[in-house]
């Protein structure tokens, strides 16, 4: 596998994930399940934003340190008697290895989880001179014997089969006779696998974390397979993504410590492991130990506007809370990296021409910014992406067009007076009950998703009932709305709509652990969760039960306009749970 | 196949190797866009101490409480014996999984508590490679005791010796680990920084160190838990 799991159109590959119902069950309840996992793992812990900003600046140290880091970590394993190798590119890192590996004369290889080994084709070089290579996480050897069907989460990466499936796999290339049950599945995989980790001459690991003044990698499983991998074959291969280092054992503790509770909820997973070479008078664990540190284009990603991507610690939350994974399922960003985090590296590793859609399978909710444990700000790295290729002229014609038109309608009040005065009668032939239900060219992309409200006549518009309406009363003099300048109007407005009807819900207990600074209390907490309850399914309008709003006095559009970035300010995980509750994932 | 590569052949020499990783990381620093920092990189002051504030404040008695409770959220046995006791325990407990193969390391602690296993295997450097495995792999129960016990998380640390292989923790069916309570630490923060100690006094560390909670599990399957996936299928702690 590479990179790329998916050489067909984006849209083919959405329109595949929105049309399989198993697997957007299978997400929506594996999503909603990890979701309160992780919550309630931060929750206990306590002071979990103080938590993440020291995982960023850990993270951030490292990579503004990279060089000295991986040159210390290199010194490190070679003292402790294993090898490192540099690989600048896929090819040189897989070539590397297939080298160790006909050197060894080996032909059975066990294999722990790893993406970058998947980016580096690694799989598919060793199978071609001959090798047996056995992925042993569970998920992943399920996938294995399905013909190599991609993974569609980072953690669980069988995420969208289902345990009959899975079952007829086994019978069909196992010969598994038993029934259904995942634990009988499971049980059923380990006695298989024992066997291959008993007779494999080479163990191929990832790292979730190389710890540069030990000289020592970090594998975080729960599974065990990672540390078996690692213990019983006499040769070890560890492949890295050159970022995934720090600088000692306390840092990785820290790391660790988020990476397990951002992933599945768990203060420490079953297994946590700080493994090297084999020391003197040791009996197992590598006789031979060769590290492979792989750039990939990493190295243009740190010299970038995209550095904070590489601070990821591939905990896969931001795949949790997002909508668009939700509805479109992990194959469908093409990508062995899918999500928010994947469409944000994707296009930096494989390439506009490519993954230039990716960007764009994002509705900007800014969840995935909001769980990331090392505050990544994925949401706004989408934007920028999308800037690029907007700059590059690589969005379609037809996009071009409508962009330019728009500007020119956009940036003339006389032009955009008149349009307003005609749009109801232009769109009269389009629309059915209110509803644009069908339209030309670059719109029917939009309308053939979702119906667009027509736009009224002009006596019926926002500026005319605006120049019409009762004069305010004393007390209420347009601008002014109580509490901090003004949010609490703004949060309880429009904000709390997105295209779903869907309001993001503030939910009290996660701003009880968050220090005061990161959020304006008040302006959510209680005045803003109570109002927008009541907003639901009912756009645009203003509900005169707001506690900070004066009676029929609408929401001045200058406080609107004076929001906080979107997002940023509300508790998007339970915000993007309604949204999914609100679909049809039932 | 780039140059760099040929010249970095598994069997190359040194001098190449060298060449390889020079060029390689002079290419990251001039991606940082400063000159390479060969030394003198410092950790800063992390500006939060909430790794080491966590649980610091609690007595020994209230993280065995911590301890036992998080265990019976990572299915894992507690058992609470005394040195005295500590044979029967172990013996009544071996009994509970259906009896030997016991393998269990050679830990100078097993005979501190004059514990003995008629009929049980020892990880042993005199025995070779092979062997210890496929003792372990014939054997149903596990028997280890811990360098340390994290409270918060439910997990026992221990370090691989010549005496204690790797292998040990997860080929047997059955894992039990002796804690003894004053080894009992709040949470994974102090054991890291206390071998992070050792080897800033220059103390050669073990190939490995691993922090195990509880039995080997997966949810790969309909995020459906399975308890015993690869490593054992049941963990049991005996504090002392």
């Amino acid at each position: 596998m590479s990179l790329k799991t998916d050489n067909r159109e984006f849209g083919v590959r959405t329109e595949d994930g929105i049309g399989d119902a198993f697997m957007r069950g299978a997400v929506g309840s594996a999503q909603d399940s990890l979701k309160t996992r992780r919550l309630t793992a931060a929750t206990t812990l306590g002071d979990w934003e103080r938590w993440r900003e020291l995982g960023q600046q850990i993270r951030q140290h490292t990579l503004e340190n990279l060089d000295f880091y991986l040159g210390q970590m290199a010194d490190n394993v070679e003292r402790r008697g294993g090898h490192v190798f540099f690989a600048r590119t896929k090819e040189e890192a897989s070539q590397y290895i297939r080298q160790v590996v006909e050197r060894k004369n080996a032909r059975k290889i066990v294999k722990s989880k790893s993406m970058v080994t998947e980016e580096i084709e690694m799989n598919h070089v060793l199978a071609q001179i001959g090798c047996e290579i056995i992925e042993t996480d569970l998920g992943e050897y399920i996938l294995q014997e399905d013909d190599w069907d991609p993974p569609s989460h980072i953690v669980a990466p069988a995420l969208h089969k289902n345990r009959n499936q899975i079952k007829d796999v086994f019978a069909k290339k196992l010969r598994y006779e038993g029934d259904e049950t995942p634990e009988h599945l499971a049980r059923f995989a380990r006695k298989v696998l024992r066997e291959k980790f008993l007779e494999a001459e080479v163990g191929i690991t990832g790292c979730n974390f190389a710890v540069a003044n030990l000289g020592a990698i970090n594998l975080v499983t729960n599974e065990g397979n990672g540390d078996l991998v690692a213990a019983l074959p006499k040769t070890q291969i560890a492949v890295m993504g050159m970022e995934r280092i720090v600088p000692t054992l306390e840092e990785m503790e820290v790391l660790d410590n988020l990476l397990c509770r951002s992933a599945v909820g768990q203060k420490l997973t079953s297994y946590i492991t700080v493994m090297g070479p084999r020391q003197a008078g040791e009996v197992d664990g590598p006789e031979e130990f060769h590290l492979v540190i792989v750039d990939n284009g990493r190295s243009d990603i740190l010299a970038g506007e995209f550095r904070e991507a590489l601070q990821c610690i591939r905990c896969g939350a931001c795949l949790n809370v997002c909508p668009v994974y939700r509805h479109i399922g992990g194959h469908a960003y093409g990508s062995i990296y899918p999500g928010p985090i994947g469409a944000v590296i994707t296009p930096l590793l494989g390439g506009y021409d490519d993954y230039k859609e990716l960007p764009y399978a994002s509705s900007l909710c800014g969840a995935c910014t909001d769980v990331c444990p090392v505050k990544i700000p994925l949401h706004e790295q989408l934007i920028l992406h999308r800037q690029n290729i907007v700059s590059q002229g690589r969005t379609g014609a037809a996009d071009r067009i409508q962009m330019k038109a728009a500007g020119k309608f956009l940036s003339s009040p006389g032009l955009f007076g008149s349009t307003l005065r005609l749009a109801y009668s232009m769109t009269k032939l389009m629309s059915k009950h209110g509803r644009i239900v069908r339209g030309p060219g670059p719109i029917e992309g939009w309308i053939g998703i979702r119906d667009m409200p027509q736009p009224v006549k002009k006596r019926d518009g926002f500026r005319a009932w605006y120049t019409q309406r009762e004069q305010p009363t004393s007390h209420s003099a347009g601008t002014q709305v109580p509490g901090s300048s003004g949010e609490a109007g703004a949060m309880t407005s429009i904000d709390h709509l997105d295209q779903d009807g869907a309001v993001r819900q503030t939910d009290p207990r996660v701003y009880d652990s968050y220090p005061s600074g990161t959020r304006t209390p008040g302006s959510l907490g209680q005045a803003g969760a109570a109002a927008s309850k009541d907003r639901l399914g009912q756009p645009g309008a203003v509900q005169p039960s707001d506690p900070g709003m004066p009676t029929s006095q609408p929401t001045d559009p200058h406080v609107s306009a004076s929001r906080p970035s979107p997002g940023r300010d509300v508790s998007v995980e339970e915000a993007s749970s309604r949204i999914g509750k609100g679909g049809d994932n039932a | 196949m780039t140059t760099a590569f040929s010249h970095s052949d598994p069997s190359g020499s040194n001098a190449q190797d060298r060449s390889n990783r020079e060029t390689f990381l002079n290419h990251i620093a001039s991606s940082l866009g400063r000159p390479r920092k060969m030394d003198g990189v410092q950790r800063p002051a992390w500006k939060h101490t909430v790794h080491l504030d966590t649980l610091a404040d609690r007595n020994q008695d209230e993280l065995i409480e911590i301890l036992k409770e998080q265990c019976t959220f990572i299915h894992t046995q507690v058992i609470e014996s005394t040195p005295e006791r500590l044979q029967r325990t172990l013996d009544d407990l071996i009994a509970s999984f259906g009896g030997g193969p016991v393998m269990r390391s050679g830990d100078s602690r097993f005979a501190e508590y004059g514990l003995s296993f008629p009929g049980d295997s020892v990880w042993s450097p005199e025995a070779s490679r092979e062997d210890n495995v496929r003792l372990a792999e014939a054997a149903n129960v596990a028997l280890v005791f811990a360098d340390y016990a994290l409270a918060e998380s439910g997990t026992v640390v221990l370090e691989s010796r010549p005496d204690q292989g790797r292998a040990l923790h997860f080929l047997p069916a059955h894992y039990i680990a002796v804690i003894q309570r004053d080894s009992i630490v709040p949470r994974s923060t102090q054991a890291m920084a206390a071998y992070h100690r050792r080897h800033g006094a220059g103390e050669a560390l073990g190939s490995c160190i691993n922090m195990i909670s509880g039995p080997s599990n997966s949810a790969d399957i309909e995020m459906q838990l399975v308890v015993g996936v690869h490593g054992p299928l049941q963990a049991t702690y005996v504090l002392i």
